[in-house]
């Protein structure tokens, strides 16, 4: 029904007084239910104090702030195996507006190729610490090379064909995915758990601050993520396949106007989301030294809050959301009990999604806000 | 191709002129008899009857989750949680689990010597679809301002949480020394369904298991069929198709959504109440999120938002799943040569099956009316009037 | 509505062509001759047959069919059918509860089963057993030691053991000792080893959560501090945060309460990250070689020397039928030092196959089968001479204290007799 009038488009959120103060309260509200734990534990331990051992059967009491330390320095570690993969999924959804289920699959699959290639390569218990590095670098360019491949595969043969359709046709393929590539992974390692060496040391203390050990396996999470990160960025904003991307995301019809290459580019993310995700794997696999086929469902929906938390399409929010749920799932390991962990993560992705669903470096879009 | 498919349809709609008006109902009262019949033609504890049982109860669950996602068009990936809860319904409510308290009503005289709470299979069903709605109209609440990839994200979220309070309830206390759930140790010899007058069902006899649950899927048709053509239904339907112009219809946005959730959720439980106790057990490790995808692949294949859809969907799937891969199948891959049985690739042809029904054929196998008309590009004379202006975005089949 | 009729045509003819197919089971059948003096009756096994506990079922198997064969496929003059199933599933790489129902049933419809050797896992028990009742067929588990299963002893739970038989007769036995002895005899190993604070991690599962409990209920029988019990999720990917628990408790000493395919191996790397002094200790659940062998998936080799753990079988040396058992064993399928469990499988298919026989015409009769069984008050045996009580439970009483050798595998080191368990 056409109008006659002239008024301008309405602002996509109400006017309303209450949305604005909903909007500052859902921001500070949801900082601060991020902030609720640390800050409590930290004053938890400064003043009652925590056990930290046994001597001469007395109880060593500790008033300090190294266990929160400590849960930090392991939250961070394994959030930035979280923060490669949730790139990977903010990087879809910013370009295609597709919740990428298999992704967290492909991590998985990254994970049981890198220890694969620990086998072919000979990488064991006794190697020299000059052929292990050699090799594990070796691991990770095949790996990230596999994994993006194997993104770039999907994409072609189960998303581009249904680019016209309905969300939930593509939704449903990408959980069909999933599942094939778990099960891909079943066939490969087996239903349960299984443990690999422990190649690097992982939690060999390299030094300590305040307190606080530092590990192997922190060093290199972040030995790997943030070159990766980096460079990721770097190519988004200097580049011209980077600016593609980002037209893409911005608006994929004017984009394919001004002469882009569309399939070309949404390839290009799928092939750097997937090889980010490889990453993740091996280093997953050289922390965790455990593999398992469901590992990466599990991830998968760690690593979306992650994307969600800081707000989707960002690769900043996504690295920020990242390591804050790595820091929230340690001290829910350490503090409440690893049972609940999960319930924890989840509830807090519920409470992002009722206070802030943009997160908390998103913008503000029609449908999410 | 589509001519043939234009003349078949031509033939039927001459055929169906041709039948007296009460031959639907006849014919749909023909298989219900059938239905009725059919135990006595196969073993009364055969694998078949098994798979048959089962598959009804995973069609009442996909007839559940039909109405939310089906006909109100949100994408709940959390039904697990529904399964839970109505299963552990029975568990709290039918077995000695809560063994401090003695509440006996209309059980058979074994169980009512057993402490425990042990009611009527027929209150623990409507209990666990009281208790599901409400959870239904809980977790559908923060969702009612979201879109739908982000509806899908929080309602899986929620089936987890739950599938973590069944594992962890073990160690939550609720008075008396009794737990709130049994982990994985599971709520074991929970009571079987006893009807005064017909006894308790025995574990050996499966044919009146099967008519239990015919007789509840019976029922669940009924009222879904009365719920699509009632003005719930057709609210459903206009807040999936464009929820802005619904609710400026005058459409209550929030009540409807929820009823959606709570109605769907209701039968979710009643059907995990029955697998309950047919599986004897309640058991944390049966509530994974892999089974909400399952539930959801029956619908979808079965045809979204088509009430026959979801009935088919559900059976077929529950054959394939429980009769077809295990039983009959299995030993397919040794026969060729392979080193491994097909129960092992289970999940790989899931998702391949998902995959390709929806890259070939995305309305599923009986389609809904409207979700034909939107996803391919027929138009049958007779939803001439149904149709929508041209140039819908679909034509992805 | 004439769409529909349409569809549930198809529907129909497509149940009756399903239901008309054969359904073959999923299993290798063992020999059945095709000799005409006497019947058939079948036997049926249901243990897991993927995922880690393949290391103690797969030899089990082995013993099965190695006492069928030495007994020429038959049992006094009945020809014996056996079928091995799998009560597990890929999916979960360990038992699974509808599959387990699923068998249970399997064999209890069957009209000429007169023995179920069933379950390995004390929580697939729990479904089968009440299922198996309602038949009446008689149930030998080799290997299920959760107490609750055929007594109310401590350890168990509230209407167990009841709650297992719902005609209120017994129909199973096992051939094992009961977790109270096993706990007891963890606890004198623990105590001989000089623990003074010991940590005991369990899988929540029906055996892990009962061994745990009776460790708890009986140490101070012999003097041993049992600092905390913490039930695990087997899934987890690493068990740090509980290790640098136990860490801060000052535990000497980790027992792990489950059973392998649930997080054993990376739990016992862990504890031993945090304690690299600390000893290990496992009931039968993890004494194999997918815990303790590198090569097969399980702990670093640095780790054996701290482990040991208790299984009920003894030195197959010192057996009357060991030794014949190892030779016959070796010669059929070439390992010259099978699992521990091997044996008992053996002797439980040979239990059933000796009462069968020595019922002559009675052997297909499921009643006669299982008064048989429970007459049992001295039987001699590979394992020596045993008996079942009125619960169905074993009268041996010793479990076998296993340490691991250089190549990975458990080896046996010493019998223990606890003499004091709950009651």
């Amino acid at each position: 029904m056409e109008t006659t009038t002239i008024s301008p488009i309405p602002p996509p959120v109400a006017a309303h007084p209450l949305a604005a103060v909903r909007r500052y309260f859902g921001r500070w509200g949801l900082i601060a239910a991020l902030a609720a734990l640390p800050i409590y534990y930290g004053i938890s331990d400064l003043t009652r104090g925590y056990q930290a051992g046994y001597v001469a059967g007395h109880v060593v009491m500790h008033h300090d702030l190294s266990k929160l330390g400590f849960n930090f320095a392991v939250g961070l570690s394994n959030g930035a195996i979280w923060a490669l993969i949730a790139i990977g999924y903010t990087l879809v959804y910013g370009i295609i507006e597709l919740i990428n289920f298999a992704h967290g699959d492909v991590f998985m699959i990254g994970s049981f190729t890198a220890v694969g290639l620990w086998g072919t390569l000979g990488l064991g218990l006794t190697t020299g610490a000059l052929g292990l590095i050699g090799g594990l670098i070796v691991t990770l360019i095949i790996t990230m090379l596999v994994t993006g491949s194997l993104n770039v595969l999907i994409e072609r043969v189960a998303y581009r064909p249904l680019r016209g359709a309905p969300k939930l046709a593509a939704l449903i393929t990408a959980v069909g995915f999933s599942f094939i590539l778990q099960n891909v992974g079943l066939l490969w390692r087996g239903g349960s758990p299984q443990s690999v060496n422990d190649l690097i040391r992982t939690q060999q203390a390299v030094f300590t601050i305040g307190g606080v050990p530092i590990q192997r396996g922190y060093i290199l999470a972040f030995a790997v993520m943030i070159p990766l990160v980096f460079a990721l960025t770097w190519f988004i904003n200097t580049t011209r396949a980077g600016r593609a991307m980002r037209a893409t995301a911005q608006d994929p019809e004017a984009a394919r106007l001004m002469g882009i290459n569309v399939n070309a580019t949404i390839s290009l993310t799928f092939l750097l989301g997937g090889m980010l995700a490889g990453a993740a794997g091996l280093v997953y696999a050289l922390y965790e030294t455990n593999v398992w086929y469901f590992q990466g469902f599990k991830a998968g929906l760690i690593a979306f809050t992650a994307a969600v938390m800081g707000g989707i399409g960002n690769v900043r929010g996504a690295v920020l959301g990242g390591l804050i749920i790595g820091v929230i799932q340690a001290l829910s390991d350490s503090r409440l009990g690893p049972q609940w962990t999960e319930a924890v993560v989840f509830g807090y992705l519920i409470a992002i999604m009722v206070l802030r669903p943009r997160g908390l470096l998103g913008e503000e879009t029609r449908e999410a806000g | 191709m589509s001519e043939l498919r234009a003349l078949l349809r031509e033939w039927r709609a001459a055929a169906g002129k041709r039948l007296p008006p009460w031959s639907s109902r006849a014919l749909a009262g023909f298989f219900i008899v059938i239905g009725i019949v059919l135990p006595f033609g196969f073993g009364s504890a055969s694998g078949f009857m098994n798979a048959t049982i089962i598959a009804l109860a995973y069609a009442v669950m996909s007839l559940g989750l039909n109405i939310v996602v089906g006909f109100a068009g949100l994408l709940d990936l959390g039904y697990v949680a529904f399964y839970a809860l109505g299963a552990y319904s029975l568990g709290w409510f039918g077995s000695g689990f809560f063994f401090k308290a003695q509440v006996h009503v209309l059980v058979s005289k074994v169980a009512s010597t057993l402490p425990g709470v042990h009611l009527n299979f027929i209150l623990i069903l409507i209990a666990a679809a009281l208790i599901c709605a409400a959870a239904g109209a809980v977790i559908g609440l923060p969702t009612l301002r979201l879109r739908g990839d982000y509806i899908a994200i929080v309602t899986l979220a929620f089936g987890e949480i739950i599938g973590d309070v069944a594992v962890n309830g073990q160690s939550v206390h609720v008075g008396g020394g009794m737990t709130l759930t049994a982990g994985n140790l599971g709520i074991s010899a929970v009571d079987a369904p006893y009807f005064p007058g017909i006894g308790s069902f025995g574990l050996l006899d499966l044919r009146p298991w099967y008519w239990l649950i015919f007789a509840i899927l019976l029922v669940v048709l009924f009222v879904n069929l009365r719920l699509r053509d009632s003005r719930l239904g057709r609210a459903w339907v206009a807040l999936r198709e464009d929820e802005v112009a619904a609710v400026s219809m005058g459409i209550p946005l929030v009540k409807t959504k929820l009823l959606a959730y709570a109605i769907g959720a209701a039968f979710g439980g009643m059907s995990g109440a029955f697998f309950g106790t047919y599986y004897t057990e309640v058991n944390a490790g049966q509530f994974q999120f892999g089974f909400s995808i399952f539930i959801l692949a029956m619908v979808i294949i079965g045809g979204l938002g088509s009430i026959w859809g979801a009935v088919v969907g559900g059976m077929v799937l529950g054959y394939i799943n429980n009769y077809l891969i295990p039983d009959v199948l299995n030993t397919l891959p040794s026969k060729l040569g392979f080193n491994f049985q097909l129960t092992e690739v289970e999940f790989g042809i899931f998702g391949f099956l998902l995959v390709i029904m929806m890259v070939l054929r995305p309305q599923g196998l009986i389609p809904e009316r409207r979700r034909r008309l939107e996803l391919t590009a027929e138009i049958a004379p007779a939803d001439a009037q149904l149709a929508e202006a041209p140039g819908t975005p679909g034509g992805a089949a | 509505m004439r769409r529909t009729s349409a569809i549930a045509a198809l529907a129909a003819v497509a149940l009756a062509v399903v239901g008309c197919s054969s359904s073959s089971s999923s299993s290798s059948s063992g020999s059945s001759s095709t000799s005409s003096s006497g019947g058939t009756v079948d036997i049926y096994s249901s243990l897991p047959l993927q995922g880690a506990s393949t290391a103690q079922t797969d030899p089990m198997v082995n013993g099965i069919k190695l006492a069928l064969s030495q007994a020429g496929g038959k049992a006094g003059k009945w020809t014996v059918n056996y079928q091995s199933l799998d009560d597990s599933t890929a999916a979960a790489g360990k038992w699974d509860p509808g599959q387990t129902a699923a068998n249970a049933r399997k064999a209890a419809t069957d009209p000429k089963a007169v023995y179920y050797i069933g379950e390995f896992n004390s929580g697939a028990s729990e479904v089968s057993i009440p299922i198996l009742n309602q038949a009446g067929l008689p149930q030998v588990s080799p290997a299920n030691t959760y107490v609750g299963l055929t007594t109310n002893l401590p350890g168990s739970a509230p209407g167990e053991p009841q709650k297992y038989y719902p005609t209120g007769v017994r129909t199973y036995l096992r051939i094992v000792p009961i977790d109270s002895i096993q706990a007891a005899s963890d606890l004198i190993a623990m105590k001989q080893a000089g623990c003074t604070k010991v940590a005991v991690a369990n899988d929540k599962e029906a055996y892990g959560a009962g061994l745990a409990t009776l460790l708890e209920l009986e140490k101070g029988y012999y003097g041993v501090n049992v600092v905390s019990d913490t039930g695990i999720d087997p899934t987890a990917p690493n068990f740090r945060s509980y290790a640098s628990t136990i860490q801060g408790e000052g535990a000497d000493c980790f027992f792990f309460a489950g059973i392998v395919s649930n997080g054993a191996v990376q739990i016992t790397k862990d504890v031993n990250s945090a304690l690299p002094k600390a000893k290990i200790f496992g009931g039968d659940g993890v004494c194999t070689d997918s815990y303790t062998a590198a090569s097969k998936g399980g702990v670093p080799a640095s780790i054996d020397p701290l482990i040991e753990c208790t299984v009920a079988t003894q030195d197959l040396a010192a057996y009357p039928g060991g030794k014949a058992f190892l030779a016959a064993y070796q010669a059929k399928y070439g390992t010259a030092n099978p699992d521990p469990y091997a044996i008992y499988g053996y002797e439980v298919m040979k239990l059933g196959l000796d009462t069968i026989a020595s019922l002559g015409a009675q052997g297909n009769s499921k009643s006669a089968v299982l008064k048989a069984l429970f007459a049992i008050k001295a039987r001699n045996s590979v394992l020596g001479t045993y008996g079942f009580d009125k619960n169905g439970d074993t009268t041996l009483k010793a479990y076998g204290l296993y340490k691991v050798a250089a190549n990975g595998e458990p080896v046996f080191l010493k019998t223990i007799t606890p003499t004091k368990t709950v009651s």
